[in-house]
């Protein structure tokens, strides 16, 4: 394999600096030749914020000050003209022109959070006959490569309140997530002392002879799909420094701050510098059916900072254009205030955000009424989010997977991108 | 004639469009004036024959009204979360002055006993003291951390005079109580009550709680603390309304309350001007009253209101409370005889 003269000096360069310190990142760059190049060139990536538990879409993008149903906070103007936010969130009004495109219409119909939650995390509702893949997993598949050592797709989900693992479908466990749930650090990924380095790989070699014997004859994405996954165990088993912060320099931890929403963030941009596709940091837990307006003081502090860090500290280091960062959760809150000063599920009229790649910063899609019960103008479900995140990446939403015989879209049938939002 | 709480009946019950957060009485009469989630100050007589709201006008705050008290019988201030205080001539109900007084949310408002000083406390965690004529910031404190252990903005709810003016208290999101003595600022004591907090650091990883109520009792020498206990699913307001009583200058905590009848957040108390019992009111979905017996802890009378209630008023002789909350305003007597034959049969409540 060459090795490019550019490509070994942005490695080279970058590794000196201290500023690309995962060994794993220098490792994946110099087997691929023209890898740093995809990087920031072609290769897109996703950082998804899953507000989970569902965020109110009143306190961050989509405020209605003065209103009955407004809450307390006031609405700041942003750097994008005649678009305000909510004043939780003053990191953010400083970006949105220059990041950040806001869809103040969704309405995904299911204020459940199971529910919610599947037709969020799949651009469409669930179908009993079919196993569908969530973002994450499609987009493993579309932008990752299949000889990259460093994961594909990673969820972190620490807290266990609405904790879901995602799903791969029928894409098969090639494409499942690497799921940290107890900690920032992945379990198991280490090699057991017990066995050998050289154990370890005559084990693999092993399996892959077995598994190419019980192949033999026998034609199955799945089974593809689980031996492709063996096949990536020895990359995996070294991207475990990615998650390590502490690799990072001080200055860049202390931005990230405090919080392990932060320093998930981080974790999140360590991650798709080294090439991860598609990284989820889900943020729990947003459901304030009592003392909404406290815990989005405390929540939105976490996210506005977070969230502003990350997409600065992407920008700085070229990232931004080519990488997507998604908020959103299963479903915003409801516009009426309950007697425990609380907002309750609601899927009817809602916001998400998309910022950077592909993305038209300062544009704001759709409307709602005055009060926020109802979407007033340019309606779009789940499915019309995800066409427009997968055109943002440079990826055919009309695609299609078989299942059988059966052609699946990659994002639903007739969704449509949201087109104020690209660029 | 002393009150008996155990003759505890509601007499009133008034639908509001908005919610109440806070409300101050004009003294010897049913004249309240209520701050509101409207942005808005109201006057309603409650011993009207069909009570209306009466909004005040001109340029008032920019958000919810949450604290609000009386100068004189014809001068109100407010506070909001816009940060402002806000002075208001009663009979036109218009302003007359406006003072930019904290930089966050104002969350409470109270006037010392000889009605010269206002207090207020914000989530800058500041408490400010005013001259209550002239607007003018007199003294400020701060002992109360702007974070929480858990690395989230904090917030600063409570305040409250004591009977004789000479201390004030202020209480903050994570259960720290700071005592002040009011002419010299100066810091003579404090409790911390960690109970009115609750932390989930692993299923919901937020915060919940705080301290939301205070009050001395009539010789200052206790303090009382109200919120709300540790709440298992901090999705809901779902734990016992929480009081605790300290001896403040001997460091010592007297009682440790978790209401077993009602889930609730405490938002406010008072003591009874004997000291014999505590008064305590808040909701969560719905609201209640109770009296606490000061000496057993044990509580004397409890029942349920119609709303959450954000902020409780007295009447001079103790024996009728005017409560504000959510979507209503509700009066009730604990008098000693029955109530008078004359009063007004109770009005099915008109907010949502």
């Amino acid at each position: 394999m060459t090795v490019s003269r550019r490509g070994f000096l942005n490695a080279a360069a970058l590794g000196t600096a201290g500023t690309f310190a995962a060994d794993m990142t220098r490792f994946d760059v110099l087997r691929q030749s023209s890898w740093a190049d995809e990087v920031k060139q072609q290769g897109k990536r996703v950082i998804l914020l899953w507000l989970a538990g569902g965020a109110s879409q009143l306190e961050t993008f989509d405020p209605k000050p003065g209103r009955p149903t407004g809450g307390p906070y006031r609405a700041i103007p942003t750097s994008a003209t005649g678009v305000h936010i909510s004043e939780l969130l003053p990191k953010m009004a400083a970006r949105i022109q220059q990041t950040t495109a806001i869809v103040r219409s969704l309405n995904t119909k299911n204020a459940d959070h199971g529910g919610g939650a599947t037709i969020m995390e799949t651009g469409r509702i669930k179908d009993p006959g079919i196993e569908y893949p969530d973002l994450g997993a499609i987009c493993a598949k579309e932008l990752g490569r299949l000889d990259s050592a460093v994961p594909d797709y990673v969820s972190m989900y620490t807290s266990t309140e609405g904790r879901r693992k995602g799903t791969s479908g029928f894409l098969g466990s090639r494409y499942a997530p690497m799921f940290l749930s107890e900690s920032m650090q992945p379990e198991n990924i280490r090699r057991l002392e017990s066995i050998s380095d050289i154990d370890h790989q005559d084990r693999l070699v092993l399996r892959d002879l077995l598994a190419k014997k019980f192949t033999q004859n026998r034609y199955s994405d799945s089974l593809g799909s689980q031996t492709q996954a063996y096949q990536r165990v020895r990359g995996l088993m070294a991207s475990e420094k990615l998650f390590d912060i502490e690799q990072e320099p001080a200055e860049t931890r202390a931005k990230y701050g405090p919080t392990q929403f932060g320093q998930q963030c981080l974790i999140a941009r360590r991650l798709v510098e080294a090439g991860v596709p598609f990284v989820k940091v889900a943020r729990a837990w947003w459901d304030s059916h009592g003392e909404n307006f406290e815990t989005h003081r405390e929540l939105c502090a976490d996210l506005d900072h977070s969230m502003s860090v990350l997409l600065d500290d992407l920008k700085d280091r070229g990232l931004l254009e080519n990488t997507l960062v998604l908020t959103f959760g299963e479903f915003g809150r409801t516009p009426s205030i309950n007697a425990s000063l609380g907002r309750d599920h609601f899927a009817a009229a809602w916001s998400a955000t998309l910022s950077g790649c592909g993305i038209r910063g300062g544009a704001c899609f759709g409307k709602t009424d005055e009060d926020g019960q109802k979407v007033a103008d340019g309606e779009v479900g789940a499915g019309d989010l995800f066409a427009t995140i997968l055109t943002a990446l440079g990826i055919d939403p009309n695609k299609e997977y078989h299942v059988g015989a059966r052609p699946v879209p990659l994002s639903d049938f007739g969704a449509k991108p949201i087109k104020d939002v690209l660029v | 004639m002393p009150s008996d709480p155990t003759k505890l009946q509601k007499t009133k019950d008034i639908g509001i469009p908005s919610i109440a957060m806070c409300v101050a009485r004009v003294p010897n009469s049913g004249r309240l004036i209520f701050g509101s989630s409207d942005f808005k100050l109201h006057e309603i007589d409650v011993f009207a024959e069909k009570p209306q709201p009466m909004p005040f006008g001109g340029e008032g705050h920019q958000s919810y009204v949450t604290g609000v008290v009386l100068t004189a019988p014809n001068i109100a201030v407010s506070g909001s979360y816009d940060g402002q205080l806000i002075w208001w001539d009663v009979e036109n109900r218009e302003p007359t002055r406006k003072v930019k007084a904290h930089e966050l949310w104002i969350r409470r408002l109270v006037i010392s006993p000889d009605g010269k000083t206002i207090a207020s406390v914000a989530d800058d965690m500041q408490c400010k003291l005013w001259n209550a004529d002239t607007g003018e910031m007199l003294r400020q404190f701060s002992d109360h951390k702007p974070i929480t252990p858990h690395d989230f903005p904090s917030m600063l709810h409570a305040v409250t005079f004591s009977a004789d003016g000479k201390f004030l208290a202020t209480g903050d999101k994570v259960g720290h109580v700071a005592i002040w003595e009011t002419t010299s600022g100066s810091k003579v004591g404090m409790v911390e009550a960690p109970g009115l907090y609750t932390w989930d650091s692993k299923q919901r990883r937020h915060s919940i709680g705080g301290i939301r109520a205070l009050a001395f009792s009539p010789d200052s020498k206790l303090i009382a603390v109200g919120g709300i206990g540790q709440i298992g699913n901090i999705d809901h307001l779902d734990a016992p309304a929480r009081i605790e009583i300290f001896d403040w200058q001997k460091g010592e905590r007297k009682h440790e309350l978790n209401n077993d009848k009602f889930k609730a957040l405490v938002e406010d108390l008072a003591f009874d001007p004997s000291g014999q019992w505590l008064l305590s009111s808040g909701g969560a979905g719905d609201g209640f009253v109770t009296f606490t017996n000061v000496e057993t802890g044990k509580p004397i009378h409890q029942d349920k209101l119609p709303m959450h209630v954000h902020q409780l008023a007295l009447n001079e002789s103790h024996d009728m409370l005017f409560a504000v909350g959510h979507h209503k305003i509700v009066v009730s007597e604990f008098k000693v005889s029955e109530p008078a034959s004359t009063t007004a049969e109770p009005e099915k409540g008109g907010g949502k």
